[in-house]
């Protein structure tokens, strides 16, 4: 067992200097501010006083959270039925099917967001439709729908891929069960696979949540400059006006309202098992 | 313009004719003259002329390896990163920033002969008079692109910076994504200088600005404003003037107009960083941009106003003939160059992510 701790050490080293170290210096970053002639920096709160006193920082933190929600959401909604869908097919189907899935994955996301613009934009596909059945240009660029769509494009395989494996995972004899005792397919739904595939879709929506509430260039590119949500603004600070300070305290902000609702994420997750009654047995 | 592909693809090919005998030969030259050869070119996306690094490598019998940046401040951070090129071409209030940084090496104009063919427009530049530190590549203005079939000329000149106000033409505006640039068109629209750091008339841009995102539904971007206007997408625009120029080449429904609340006269130039590796390579680069064929390639090609005399004076007598946009306007005494005020900035910064917040 030793031997094999040695192993671990140059991943150790690798997290420590990729991972760790970076997040540090953001932490630094965050808490100083560029100082006068005598120190070069100085330890403040101001960076984040300055965010919280701010009603449009906060509006901008309020929507950006909204638009994360409601695409996770949708992502649940649409993603779950599809990947049950899939696996209910024989593996071999499944395995194209999955592969369908993620096949957009293989394009740059940026490519792929661009596509959409030419799809949404107001001499675009769609609207080129609309105006051969005589309908007049909709504004479907630069729109909430627009940005949520994106979203909910760019990020679902994500969940389908979570649910579908914590399906796929579940032992099919436990459904025999089910029937065997008296279940008709919606109680043996809800009571048996619904609660086993709980753990997919709590990881699904922590790996949609997290890319959609800290989204930049999806807003940029299908909101409009002004469509601006949090990751614009910590963009601003590093690109535009170069307040590191400022972009890493709202940074770590983030960093804590993402760590937070993991751990609300987990909470859940942990929930129904105990309900479910020794489905882990 | 057509013309103009094939000299240049006929050039290219003799070129590579005498080149390929020689090729291995012409490295090793290269090494030799320069001590080095690869060159490191930081420049901006879109910028250059098709052939222009093409035949540069061929000429010399160099490599050139190009990086695209798309902000000034983009390009400030990865240098100061401490990646290492040998050729930048930052904008002016940038350039005054990396010269009072120690950031850029002095110029050996001995090595730079072309530097006598700069247009007159580009000379004795406030941040750098005596070229010093860097050498021009395009210049230009910030001006309105308007819709002469949706918007009269005449109230577009009347109105100046404030017709992007105008109610009449609500969710028709393209404004550009960038604060200094707004802010610009807000101070100028109320007369004030747009270097100003007066807290009461930067209160009155930001008010200016935040009305204008509150009744105009206008929509910000950046590059996508010439695809925009060229598919007529919106009737009012604020635009570079080469990217100007390029719309109206594109679609003659267009028109520029230059306020005559002044607007902000810029002028982006090439620099050789001080931790550049390869100076010689880079100044041989400078002085090759600046010759005549180079300079044609660029300028007719990208539609920026060209840092050389002899181009600006062709190319203004022929491509863009009937366009307003190319040569910019000189000598106006309400237009202004950027200084560089690092505490202005970030503040202006802030102001306009709340501007595009607010609604």
């Amino acid at each position: 067992m030793k031997s094999f701790q040695r192993i671990s050490y140059p991943y150790i080293l690798w997290m420590t200097l990729m991972i760790v170290a970076p997040m540090l210096l953001i932490v630094l970053y965050a808490f100083t501010t560029q100082g006068n002639d005598v120190t070069t920096f100085r330890f403040t709160l101001e960076n984040f006083a300055r965010f919280f006193q701010d009603a449009v920082f906060l509006d901008v933190l309020k929507r950006s959270l909204i638009i994360a929600v409601a695409t996770t959401v949708i992502c649940v909604l649409l993603g779950y039925p599809i990947a049950y869908v899939i696996a209910q097919h024989n593996p071999k189907n499944q395995m194209r099917l999955v592969l369908m899935v993620t096949l957009p994955t293989w394009i740059n996301m940026l490519v792929r967001t661009y596509a959409w613009m030419g799809i949404l934009q107001d001499d675009g596909i769609i609207n080129s439709f609309f105006s051969l059945v005589g309908l007049g240009p909709v504004k479907l660029l630069h729109t909430t729908f627009a940005v949520i769509l994106g979203m909910v494009y760019n990020f679902i395989p994500f969940m389908i891929l979570q649910i579908h494996t914590s399906l796929t995972k579940m032992d099919q004899s436990l459904l025999e069960a089910a029937e065997d005792l008296g279940a008709n397919r919606v109680e043996s739904f809800l009571r048996v696979t619904l609660p086993l595939s709980l753990p997919g879709v709590i990881s699904g929506i922590t790996l949609v949540f997290l890319p959609a509430v800290s989204s930049f260039f999806i807003p940029k590119l299908l909101g409009g400059g002004q469509y601006v949500l949090i990751g614009n603004v910590i963009e601003t600070q590093f690109l535009t006006s170069g307040d590191w300070n400022f972009g890493s305290a709202i940074s770590l902000i983030m960093a804590v309202i993402i760590i937070l609702s993991m751990y609300l994420a987990k909470k859940v997750d942990r929930s129904p098992e105990s309900l479910g009654g020794g489905s882990k047995g | 313009m057509k013309k103009l592909i094939a000299l240049t693809l006929g050039a290219a090919m003799l070129l590579s004719g005498c080149g390929s005998t020689s090729s291995s030969s012409s490295a090793n030259d290269a090494v030799e003259k320069y001590g080095s050869d690869t060159l490191q070119l930081y420049n901006w996306g879109e910028y250059m002329g098709e052939n222009l690094i093409s035949n540069f490598e061929e000429e010399f019998g160099v490599k050139v390896i190009v990086e695209y940046f798309d902000s000034n401040e983009m390009m400030y951070t990865k240098l100061q990163g401490g990646d290492s090129y040998d050729v930048l071409v930052p904008s002016d209030y940038m350039i005054e920033r990396l010269i009072s940084e120690d950031m850029l090496q002095e110029l050996d104009l001995s090595l730079i002969p072309n530097i006598s063919n700069l247009a007159e427009g580009v000379k004795n530049l406030p941040y750098d008079p005596d070229n010093t530190y860097s050498v021009p590549y395009f210049w230009g203005s910030v001006g309105i692109v308007y819709n002469k079939n949706n918007v009269d000329p005449a109230i577009v000149e009347e109105q100046g910076w404030e017709v992007l106000r105008n109610t009449d033409y609500a969710g028709k505006v393209y404004i550009y994504d960038s604060e200094r640039d707004s802010f610009m068109m807000a101070f100028k629209a109320l007369g004030y200088s747009m270097n100003t750091d007066n807290e009461q008339e930067i209160e009155e841009a930001y008010n200016w600005l935040v009305e204008l995102n509150n009744t105009m539904d206008p929509v910000y971007v950046t590059d996508e404003v010439i695809d925009g206007m060229i598919n007529g997408t919106k009737d009012l625009a604020v635009v570079y003037s080469g990217d100007a120029a390029t719309i109206l080449a594109e679609n003659e429904d267009m028109a520029f107009f230059c306020p005559n609340e002044g607007t902000n006269l810029w002028s982006d130039a090439m620099v050789i960083p001080a931790n550049a590796e390869n100076p010689l390579l880079a100044h041989e680069f400078i002085n090759y941009v600046l010759s005549y064929d180079a300079s044609y390639d660029n300028s007719s090609y990208v539609g920026y106003a060209s840092s050389n005399q002899e181009v600006l004076d062709e190319l203004s007598a022929t491509d863009f003939a009937d366009n307003n946009a190319y040569v910019p306007r000189a000598g106006y005494e309400k237009d202004e160059v950027f200084t560089d005020n690092q505490v202005l900035k970030q503040k202006l910064a802030e102001l306009w992510i709340k501007v595009k917040a607010a609604n």
